[in-house]
């Protein structure tokens, strides 16, 4: 399994000489299967760049998103294979009470939001509501859950073969909760994240500004480091960064987070800050951790 | 380690904040969880008693009708909301582990989410107490 990130940035973008190095488009994870087989986790403003360097390929392709805040749906309508007839794309998605999957992206891709509707997408388009059970998407065992953050919103596991990666981009589970101290299986997301090869997590907030934050469904960097010492995961990734924060801010976030990570007793390399254009190739679990390429 | 649904994990962050006493139930009616507030009235924190069946819970702590019979578990607010999905609401006498009854309005409701039941929460209201010890 192979991992790009074309997305890291939480809430809009930011894009300037500000952000360069971490990146100001937001959230879009392109996934590798070992099959070849394509997978785009979330559609912020980062899919268009995946989409141009799909070109022509593949034929068939699947979107998983999170929620459908604007950060993470934004860039649908700017991805090109969806404007190519000999496209196939399933969209999967949260299920709401309140309208289809269809409908609520429908809301973004219309009149006036929008100069496309969904109806006039040249592609193969389908929606689908995540089921509670697990389902396979090529060789990948995929599995969906609702995590601790505003709205309907999921977290993602991917198994493909003994590689496995975790998706958990907005996520609060230390609302109303000490998650140090919590029995493991009444921490959000932890059974998504357990034992991943890579996990990609939120870490939006320092630890000073999360006290002004609470309740906006998106972590510290304590709560982050906590989440990812309760789920060992091999190696984790803090993504969603703070639309303020600069790529000197990201570093100075990112050296407490290996700091935090090492105190816990984290292994060396364990811990760091998701980039736009970093590349992962997933090992078995037995193996290294996730080797950046 | 199966992971409990994000709707019981919020539920019981909730009632962790709360000072009424409140239980929570799993779709499978498997008492998960009650509050301080509850360990308080039942003389008896959650974490020294853990997870109960759903044939055990109903008798642990009564409860009892007016004239003093145990209700038939079947009856119970918590049961009727996680088996038939409905709001249900009783008033009741419960025994803390000291023997003190408490008189109690129960109100439960069904935790339903887009993929089924995920169980129910039932909120106490103490209405007073047969031998003064009411909170």
């Amino acid at each position: 399994m192979k991992v790009k990130l074309w997305g890291t940035r939480g809430s809009i973008p930011s894009p300037g000489p500000e952000t360069i190095r971490y990146g100001g488009n937001t959230s879009c994870v392109g996934v590798t299967l070992s099959d070849g087989s394509m997978l785009a986790l979330d559609a912020g403003t980062g899919i268009r760049n995946l989409g141009l360097a799909l070109a022509a390929e593949p034929a068939r392709l699947h979107i998983l998103l999170t929620h459908l805040h604007l950060d993470h749906i934004q860039g649908l309508v700017f991805f090109a294979p969806a404007f190519r007839a000999q496209t196939e794309i399933v969209i999967w998605g949260p299920a709401s009470p309140e309208a289809s999957l269809r409908d609520r992206i429908a809301r973004y891709i219309s009149a006036p939001l929008s100069p496309v509707e969904v109806r006039e997408l040249p592609c193969d388009v389908s929606f689908r509501h995540c089921p509670e059970a697990e389902w396979e998407i090529g060789p990948a065992r995929i599995r969906a859950a609702s995590v601790a953050h505003r709205g309907p919103t999921l977290g993602y596991r991917i198994d493909d073969g003994d590689s496995s990666l975790a998706y958990i981009p907005d996520h609060e589970p230390a609302l109303g909760a000490d998650i140090d101290a919590l029995e493991e299986d009444w921490i959000s997301g932890l059974g998504l994240a357990r034992n991943a090869s890579l996990l990609i997590h939120d870490g939006q907030y320092t630890d000073e500004e999360y006290p002004d934050h609470i309740g906006w469904g998106h972590s510290s960097l304590s709560h982050a480091v906590s989440f990812a010492r309760r789920a060992s995961a091999d190696r984790t990734l803090l993504f969603h960064h703070d639309p303020m924060h600069t790529d000197a801010q990201l570093d100075a976030l990112g050296l407490a987070a290996r700091e935090r990570w090492m105190q816990a007793g984290g292994a060396e390399g364990g811990m760091e800050l998701a980039a736009e254009g970093a590349e992962y190739e997933l090992p078995a679990r037995a193996a290294s951790a996730a080797s950046a390429t | 380690m199966t992971q409990k649904p994000l709707e019981l994990i919020l539920a019981r962050n909730l009632m962790s904040a709360l000072s009424t006493p409140a239980f929570l139930v799993d779709e499978g009616g498997v008492l998960v969880f009650y509050n301080e507030a509850a360990g308080m009235l039942l003389g008896k924190r959650f974490e020294e008693l853990g997870t109960v069946g759903p044939d055990e819970w109903g008798s642990l702590f009564g409860p009892f009708d007016e004239s003093g019979e145990p209700i038939p578990y079947d009856e119970l607010p918590l049961v009727v909301a996680v088996r038939n999905g409905r709001p249900a609401h009783a008033d009741f006498e419960i025994s803390s582990v000291d023997g003190a009854r408490h008189r109690v309005e129960a109100s439960a409701f069904p935790i339903l989410t887009a993929h089924g039941s995920r169980g129910a929460i039932a909120v106490f209201w103490p209405a007073g107490s047969s031998n003064g010890a009411g909170r």
